[in-house]
């Protein structure tokens, strides 16, 4: 039976090809995958996108200070930089953006849901849902004990991300990992959670090994993400050193750039690493996937990790996979190996039992493409559009 | 009436190209040009236009009209090869300086390195290859040594007194030379004493670094003035004006009036026999009047005159124990495209662009580096290095 297309008015804040990080992808991930699922979608960024995308419509709504893509907020969100940024000015940005946002969804009141992206966009879509009496979604890709996980995150930010949950009709978490801190940190009733993971888009097929440049005999582990203190780099470095003494001819490279990276360049060479560990600087498109194709090992040792996309990422580019256990991404790839962030003697036993052990090393890569197999993002449509329809049942 | 000794240096780095960390394991062409295009060149052909062209024509006019103008030029062998490739005039036209005889080459390490600081070995090969390279393209064989930067210590000086040279050129360093002047001719406190010439900073740093600095009390600098500091020397007293040959152009643009200001002051001081230009050889002929005893190594560099420009923080130790502890390898490698790699990567301007000292001194890296930061200058040397070593296997 055909039905009318659902209309969704999604409240967004980066989108490809202008992202830092994983929210954008994530957006195009899942919007591509609802569009095909008799879905119509307006999408609000803070900037003129100059891109546009066929699957949806994009409405700018840019603010009139222009967002310095290389300045917070819209890098600060991705590199836990906030502090950089004046609150007041933040709270200015958001708070444009709200009411532009609203005017849009005024224009577009034939949508049945608002679907709004981690904190950014939830004094928005909670004014617009207001306004049109419609249902609220609160997408949760990360939160502010993620990006600041020794606490003394933003009390403006924890306090926009708290009061968007608690005025959403529903709540999406990327993993039950962040579902459960949602709960324990934020006191979201527990049965208005519902959990949906990322998928992954499927890659052009792998570059032979023998026509990839990047075919260096030494073993390489590599860490990809940006460089800051919640995604455990420091973990990474102290992981290199262990690794080191058993296999001293160990390559790690550090792809990414963030704001430890100055401080990790100059641990590096006060250790004496400079021929061990490697920075690459920000990666894009195909030095990431030689990078990743050539990697024996990828480790995510991530502190507090809602998710993890970069690990999907190197499993389907057949690297094995070690993440921390303060990661969601474990959830979508459970052969993937586990470790605590700071169990470095654990993770040297992994690390060196997969460079070691060829047969060790091709299961991991088979099992985890299996895990790939099933972490579509037409999945993530399906369970999203679950979401709705409890939405519009409970709104 | 005073000597003035003129000495200038030639030298230009190979700069790093972008050689991505992504291409290790494979054969790289080359650490210093991409196929996109050769950054090097363009550097070399720009400061060609603003500096050498000029000023070398501004030299030969002066030897051509001033029968009494003499002065020293030191090529570093990396200079020599880029101008080779890239700008072969220059070749020529120092070739026509050397043939009026009133230039004095002076000998250094060919690929402008540390070597000196961390192997003899290295250090004695570096000093043959350039003698060898001076010989060949102008005939002579140079008699005073300057190493890199001037750096010099009483250790380097056993060493360069080894290689049989008449003297050396250094920096007067208060914290050794005390209030002695630095315009007398000292001896290195080493067994086979070697006389040394010491570089009068004031002097040269008011052409080298102050002359366009519109915040500085003597801008801008007339002829006049500069030459009335002169006044206070007598005959025997030798003034020594170091500096690179780029501040004619380069460091210090045309519109500054530096080319003007050069030939005046030439001039000027030859007029009326006011002043005599000397060579270092003959500069170094005049009595010793006391030992520079300098146990720990200085230079020319920063306002520290030491070797922090170059081995003063972790990215800079690092990469060059790395780079010289390859050294046997490399050699055993019998690979003369590794070789001339690995000497290529000893070219002290690598670590200069790695120095995080800040001030004014920061400044100064900074305008000379390729780089927007010491981080990236590391960061990339480190890559390249990974290379060589990837190539070594």
């Amino acid at each position: 039976m055909q039905t009318s297309p659902t209309g969704v008015f999604m409240v967004g804040w980066e989108y490809p090809p202008h992202n830092s990080g994983g929210l954008g992808v994530a957006c195009q991930g899942l919007t591509q995958a609802l569009s095909e699922q008799n879905t119509q979608i307006y999408f609000t960024l803070p900037y003129k996108s100059n891109y546009g995308a066929s699957h949806m419509r994009i409405l700018d709504c840019d603010l009139s200070v222009a967002l310095d893509k290389k300045q917070p907020p819209f890098l600060a969100y991705q590199t836990g930089n906030l502090r950089l940024a004046p609150q007041s000015s933040l709270e200015a940005q958001v708070a444009e953006y709200s009411e532009k946002v609203v005017d849009q969804a005024l224009l577009h009141r034939t949508s049945d849901v608002i679907h709004a992206h981690d904190w950014m966009s939830f004094p928005a879509a909670h004014k617009a849902a207001k306004q049109m009496e419609k249902p609220f979604v609160a997408h949760i890709h990360s939160t502010e004990y993620d990006r600041i996980p020794m606490g003394g995150g933003s009390t403006f930010i924890h306090q926009t991300e708290y009061e968007g949950l608690q005025a959403a009709t529903r709540v999406i978490a990327v993993s039950y990992y962040t579902k459960e801190l949602l709960i324990t940190k934020y006191g979201v009733p527990r049965d208005k959670i519902s959990v949906v993971h990322n998928g992954i888009t499927q890659q052009l097929p792998l570059l032979p090994a023998t026509e990839s440049p990047f075919k260096t005999k030494r073993p390489v582990i590599t860490f990809m993400g940006r460089l800051t203190m919640q995604k455990g780099t420091e973990f990474f470095l102290l992981l290199a050193q262990s690794v080191l003494r058993q296999i001293p001819h160990a390559l790690f490279v550090m792809a990414g750039d963030g704001d430890l990276y100055h401080e990790l360049l100059w641990r590096v060479a006060d250790k004496q690493l400079t021929a061990s560990v490697l920075f690459s600087g920000f990666v894009r498109d195909a030095q990431r996937e030689l990078l990743l194709d050539r990697s024996d090992v990828f480790i995510m040792p991530s502190i507090s990790e809602p998710f993890g996309l970069v690990a999907l990422e190197a499993a389907q580019r057949n690297t094995p996979v070690i993440i921390s256990k303060q990661s969601g991404v474990s959830e979508t790839l459970p052969s993937a190996l586990v470790a605590d962030f700071w169990d470095i003697k654990l993770m040297t036993k992994q690390v060196v039992g997969l460079l070691t052990d060829q047969q060790t090393q091709q299961t991991q890569v088979v099992k985890q493409q299996t895990d790939i197999a099933k972490a579509t993002w037409e999945r993530a449509a399906d369970r999203v559009k679950q979401v709705y329809r409890t939405a519009f049942l409970g709104a | 009436m005073a000597q003035i000794c003129l000495y200038f240096e030639l030298h230009q780095p190979r700069r790093l190209a972008a050689v991505p960390l992504t291409m290790l394991g494979s054969k790289v062409p080359s650490f210093f040009s991409l196929a996109s295009g050769d950054e090097n060149q363009v550097i070399f052909s720009k400061v060609a236009k603003k500096s050498y062209y000029p000023m070398l024509g501004l030299l030969k006019k002066l030897l051509a009209f001033e029968p009494n103008f003499t002065f020293a030029l030191s090529l570093s062998g990396v200079f020599i090869e880029q101008a080779q490739e890239y700008e072969p005039e220059i070749i020529t036209l120092l070739q026509q300086l050397c043939n009026s005889g009133r230039v004095e080459f002076l000998a250094e390490t060919y690929y402008h390195s540390l070597a000196s600081l961390y192997s003899h070995q290295e250090f004695a090969m570096q000093v043959a290859l350039h003698q060898e390279c001076i010989k060949k393209l102008f005939g002579i064989a140079p008699r005073i040594f300057r190493n890199t930067e001037l750096i010099y210590s009483n250790n380097i000086a056993e060493q360069v007194a080894a290689f049989g040279f008449a003297g050396m050129l250094t920096e007067a360093v208060p914290r050794y030379l005390g209030d002695r002047p630095p315009t007398q001719v000292y001896e290195s406190a080493t067994k086979d004493c070697l006389p040394l010439l010491l570089k009068q900073a004031q002097l040269s740093d008011d052409v080298a670094f102050r002359f366009s600095d519109r915040n500085w009390q003597w801008y801008p600098l007339t002829v006049e003035r500069y030459l009335e500091w002169f006044e206070s020397y007598s005959s025997s007293d030798c003034i020594n004006l170091f500096m690179d040959f780029e501040t004619f152009g380069e460091h210090q643009w045309q519109e500054t009036g530096i080319f003007e200001f050069f030939q005046k002051f030439v001039s000027s001081s030859l007029a009326n026999k006011k002043h005599r230009f000397v060579t270092p050889s003959v500069a170094i002929q005049r009595t010793s009047v006391g030992t520079y005893d300098v146990p720990e190594p200085i230079s020319w560099a920063d306002v520290d005159r030491d070797l922090t420009a170059w081995t003063g923080n972790a990215f800079q130790l690092d990469t060059l124990n790395i780079l010289y502890s390859l050294e046997e390898k490399v050699k055993k490698s019998r690979d003369e495209n590794i070789l001339a790699n690995w000497r290529l990567l000893q070219t002290s301007d690598h670590f200069y662009y790695m120095c995080t000292k800040w001030s004014a001194d920061g400044d100064v890296h900074a305008y000379f580096s390729p780089y927007d930061t010491p981080f990236e200058a590391y960061r990339q040397y480190a890559v390249v290095l990974a290379h060589l070593r990837e190539s070594l296997e």
